[in-house]
């Protein structure tokens, strides 16, 4: 069966997309549950939103690997082990299962670009699910941070960034963030340039070098 | 050398076959998408690592590093490749080899599998130890799997785990080269509410 290189990747791209946006989640969820990010979990518990940072994880690597069980592709019974080229469109059995996924990338598999592209895409989506699933916790639950709720933590400009997320929804934390950047950037970069080595291309540039 | 490394190859390729679940293993393990997944993640991991601001803002910035040294480490496979063509231990022992993963066409020094993943464990080494061996053990795995499968050499997995320690060498430097650039543009992601 000559299969069509296009239909292949296509279905490569989805899958593994699913793949990494579950895993990026689940990253998410465990190390900002790690570093107390409160605006970025999914459950306004920490050890629950480390546990189902793990089972993102596993859920999403379970689901990649046993697809070839149901969803037809170039992996079907008997052609697993032969080359790309003459792999069988349809479903692939449990003995098969582990070898299904191994497809070059030349007859359809993903090379290392196409997946870069699908990761990013996949963690800014995940990003995106997190900080809508941390403003649901911190407003709709309600959730209490150190006595004080989210609103009277607005008052407070002095962390922003993942650092203000601890207490804050992103829309929140959002311009306190980036007014706080176009206040500080100017003396950030100076500051940074005194500190840079001599070899910086921007201190050489700028005649700093050495000074 | 390549005729004792085909040995190594052949005896340990040898073994395939005589335990199913170790050959499935092997075959996940030597996928395209579980490792270099597992290496970007912990790339993507750091981000939002460390309690305090000033920490966070040294993960972010190795993170930025090693996903430079994972990029840089595919260039500089590629330099080799193009101007070493050594031939696949399937193309040479095919007769003798069960090959278990799909038969590549690039050459085969160094491993470019190995070169990513040595890069960014190196670059999670750096700024975590422990964190830093489970990549390099993840990596070493990734290496072995395509090992046993018949598709490197040791030679290849060796100098592939070199290319990645090294390129992630010349990347601090290059970073040390673009400052202000890289601790400006994660305060620009920190304005932006995300670092």
């Amino acid at each position: 069966m000559n299969i069509d290189l296009y239909t292949v990747r296509d279905l490569f791209a989805g899958h593994y997309f699913l793949f990494a946006f579950l895993a990026s989640l689940g990253t998410i969820q465990i190390t900002t549950a790690n570093s107390g990010i409160r605006g970025l979990w999914l459950t306004p518990h920490a050890g629950v939103t480390r546990l189902l940072g793990v089972a993102l994880i596993l859920t999403g690597a379970v689901i990649f690997f046993t697809q070839p069980l149901w969803v037809e592709g170039p992996w079907a019974v008997g052609s697993v082990e032969a080359d790309s080229t003459t792999r069988q469109w349809g479903t692939a059995a449990w003995h098969e299962l582990a070898g299904a996924r191994n497809v070059n990338d030349i007859h359809g598999g993903l090379d290392g670009i196409k997946q870069a592209i699908w990761f990013s895409l996949a963690t800014l989506t995940a990003f995106a699910t997190s900080a809508i699933g941390g403003a649901i916790s911190l407003k709709i639950l309600a959730v209490s941070v150190g006595g004080a709720s989210e609103e009277e933590y607005l008052s407070s400009y002095e962390d922003d960034g993942l650092e203000g997320l601890k207490r804050r929804s992103f829309l929140s934390n959002l311009p306190i963030s980036y007014g706080n950047f176009r206040t500080d950037i100017p003396q950030v970069w100076n500051s940074i340039m005194e500190v840079a080595d001599d070899w910086s291309v921007f201190k050489l540039f700028s005649g700093r070098a050495g000074k | 050398m390549t005729a004792f490394e085909a040995e190594i190859v052949i005896w340990l390729n040898g073994f395939s076959g005589s335990f199913k679940a170790f050959d499935d293993l092997m075959r996940i393990a030597a996928s395209d998408y579980l490792m270099p997944l597992v290496f970007s993640l912990g790339m993507f991991g750091l981000w939002f690592s460390g309690n305090a601001p000033a920490e966070r803002v040294r993960y972010q910035v190795q993170m930025l590093v090693g996903i430079g040294a994972l990029s840089i480490a595919n260039v500089v496979v590629w330099l080799f490749n193009i101007t070493l063509d050594r031939a696949r231990p399937f193309v040479e022992y095919g007769d003798q080899l069960n090959l278990l993963f799909y038969p590549p066409t690039d050459p085969s020094f160094p491993a470019n599998p190995v070169a990513v993943g040595f890069a960014a464990s190196t670059a999670a080494w750096v700024i975590n130890r422990k964190f830093g061996w489970w990549m390099y053990a993840a990596a070493t795995l990734f290496g072995f799997s395509r090992l046993y499968a018949g598709v490197f050499y040791p030679t290849d997995i060796i100098g592939g785990a070199l290319v990645g320690i090294a390129v992630y060498s010349f990347t601090t430097y290059l970073r040390r080269f673009l400052e202000p650039l890289v601790t400006t543009f994660v305060r620009l992601i920190r304005g932006l509410s995300a670092a």
